[in-house]
């Protein structure tokens, strides 16, 4: 099979523009973002709440260490039927719909999904039918979808990459260059964005508050109180008892070389 | 302490003040001195830092009561960020300086209702009813603070140690257990409610003292304040009027603690302290237990 050759003007007109075109924007889209973001306003309540809750959890955790009553009169604190803090704290449940959220939402779709749209349908028809470069080593036929967007060629080897793809290749692999660029957690990174609208926005949402408070009092119901202090007294008894053993032992046997002598 | 600023770059200063804001150093002379003596003039090529640079040398200037430093970085924060509630905290910080305790209190009420989630005015809040000496005040508006931030050890700490300084035992010891909630395995919290509880007195706060110096000895062996606190209780126990089991128990330990203590400070080879433990020893050996 004879070697393709590319054009070289190929390199200077497609395969350097779409580089620079895909870093550039994911420049703009870092200030962008920057320009755009609304610091989250978090609510005294909300806060508040998160704190409750890692307190309780940490009494479930380490409440060992404390006495029985001063355990008994936390627990008391958080789950007592009439007057508990997990009882008595009656959150109204959060609207998914508010607007903040919503605006966030707009503002993540116009930085994030708007510009892969257009930047990528444009480069897709501005470039379209290029085979640009070749990676420098044999892949199967099952590359070739991926490698060779917009070249439907059933006699090009699959090593060959379009320029579509090139692209696409490009915007997932600049991500390392854009940390060195413009330092860690940047927003010009468009797969961790991705990422999370994989995991689900459940991360992002403030929980329901009711629920919360559900679980963690029923866990610190069920918890059940156990000193960790009484082992220390009966280990460190045994081990003088034990020790002064050995030592009598020794006593007498030093007595015996003494009466010997 | 003083550098030899000859041999500081400005890049080494910057260095070290980065880790001293990092470690929460209160180096206030230190920072006023290095400021003064090597960043004041490299001010431009501070670049990302230049603004925290400032707040920090803000703070240590009012600390050494440099007044001439303060408002001259303060000027160039207040001008850059006019709104920003971190500077409004430093305008109230410099008031309170100035002992003109209304003038902060009304910045920093300003601050709270324009943001309710910040921690920082609170306490500067609680600072300023400390340095009035109003310890009552304090701890009310600490109390109040906790209701809404229930971990801040910080704030828990310095609850504790304002009911110490009204010897409300009770109540310190309490904030003690919530710090010990949030540092199981720190022997000095260990310690401190071990000797709260030993301060506290009576039979049942002995036996919880007790338990603590043992736990504190457990985690650290050679923490000498807590074998001579166990070797106290234990010398309290065996006084008391409770079981005798209990008692012989306690002047086992006691007699461990004692050796212990001795065998550390053998090591040391000091002879006063010797005398000392020889002069419990005897104290000890003394009381025998009665009803044997």
């Amino acid at each position: 099979m004879t070697e393709l050759l590319i054009d070289p003007k190929i390199r200077v007109w497609v395969f350097l523009p779409i580089v620079v075109i895909t870093f550039l924007v994911g420049i703009i889209r870092h200030y962008v973002s920057i320009l755009i973001s609304s610091q989250k306003k978090v609510e005294l309540t909300q806060i508040q709440d998160s704190q409750a809750m890692i307190r309780a959890r940490l009494l479930r955790e380490n409440g060992k260490y404390l006495t029985a009553h001063s355990f008994a009169m936390r627990r008391h604190y958080f789950n007592n039927e009439e007057t508990g803090y997990f009882k008595t704290q009656t959150r109204p449940p959060v609207s998914p719909n508010s607007t903040a959220m919503l605006s966030d939402l707009v503002k993540g779709n116009f930085i994030n999904v708007l510009p892969m749209v257009i930047i990528g349908g444009w480069i897709n028809w501005m470039f379209s039918g290029f085979v640009t470069t070749k990676v420098p080593f044999p892949l199967t036929l099952r590359f070739k979808p991926m490698l060779q967007r917009g070249v439907e060629l059933a006699s090009l080897d699959a090593a060959w990459v379009s320029s579509a793809s090139w692209y696409f290749l490009n915007v997932f692999g600049l991500r390392s260059i854009y940390t060195l660029v413009l330092g860690e957690n940047n927003a010009a990174d468009q797969t961790q964005a991705m990422q999370d609208q994989m995991s689900g926005a459940a991360v992002a949402m403030p929980q329901d508050p009711k629920a919360a408070f559900k679980a963690e009092w029923e866990a610190l119901e069920i918890t059940e109180y156990q000193s960790a202090l009484k082992g220390v007294e009966a280990e460190i008894l045994a081990n003088i008892n034990s020790s002064e053993g050995a030592t009598i032992y020794h006593q007498s046997k030093t007595d015996d070389a003494y009466h010997r002598s | 302490m003083s550098y030899n600023y000859e041999e500081l770059s400005w890049s080494d200063v910057k260095d070290m003040l980065r880790k001293w804001r990092e470690t929460t150093d209160r180096k206030s002379e230190s920072i006023v001195q290095l400021w003064e003596a090597v960043l004041e003039e490299k001010m431009g090529k501070l670049g990302n830092e230049r603004h925290i640079i400032l707040e920090q040398v803000v703070i240590a200037a009012l600390d050494c009561g440099r007044m001439d430093i303060a408002d001259k970085c303060m000027k160039e924060l207040i001008a850059e960020f006019p709104d920003s509630m971190r500077v409004h905290r430093l305008k109230a910080m410099r008031f309170e300086m100035l002992e003109s305790y209304d003038k902060a209190l009304e910045i920093l009420d300003g601050i709270i209702k324009k943001d309710e989630t910040n921690p920082s005015a609170r306490k500067r809040k609680v600072a300023i009813l400390k340095a009035k000496g109003m310890n009552l005040e304090a701890i009310a508006e600490i109390c109040d603070y906790l209701t809404k931030f229930m971990s801040d050890q910080e704030a828990w700490h310095e609850l504790c140690n304002l009911y110490l300084q009204e010897a409300d035992f009770e109540k310190a010891v309490f904030c003690m257990e919530e710090l010990l909630l949030h540092n199981p395995h720190s022997y000095l919290l260990h310690l401190r409610i071990a000797d709260i509880r030993y301060t506290m007195g009576g039979t049942e706060n002995m036996e919880t003292a007790k338990s603590y110096y043992l736990y504190a000895i457990k985690l650290n062996p050679t923490n000498l304040r807590a074998l001579y606190g166990l070797y106290l209780c234990c010398l309290h126990i065996t006084n008391s009027k409770t079981v005798l089991a209990k008692r012989k128990e306690a002047q086992t330990l006691g007699q461990w603690a004692l050796t212990q203590i001795s065998e550390k400070n053998s090591k040391r080879k000091s002879k006063t302290s010797n005398k000392y433990i020889a002069a419990l020893d005897s104290a000890f050996a003394n009381m025998d237990i009665k009803g044997k």
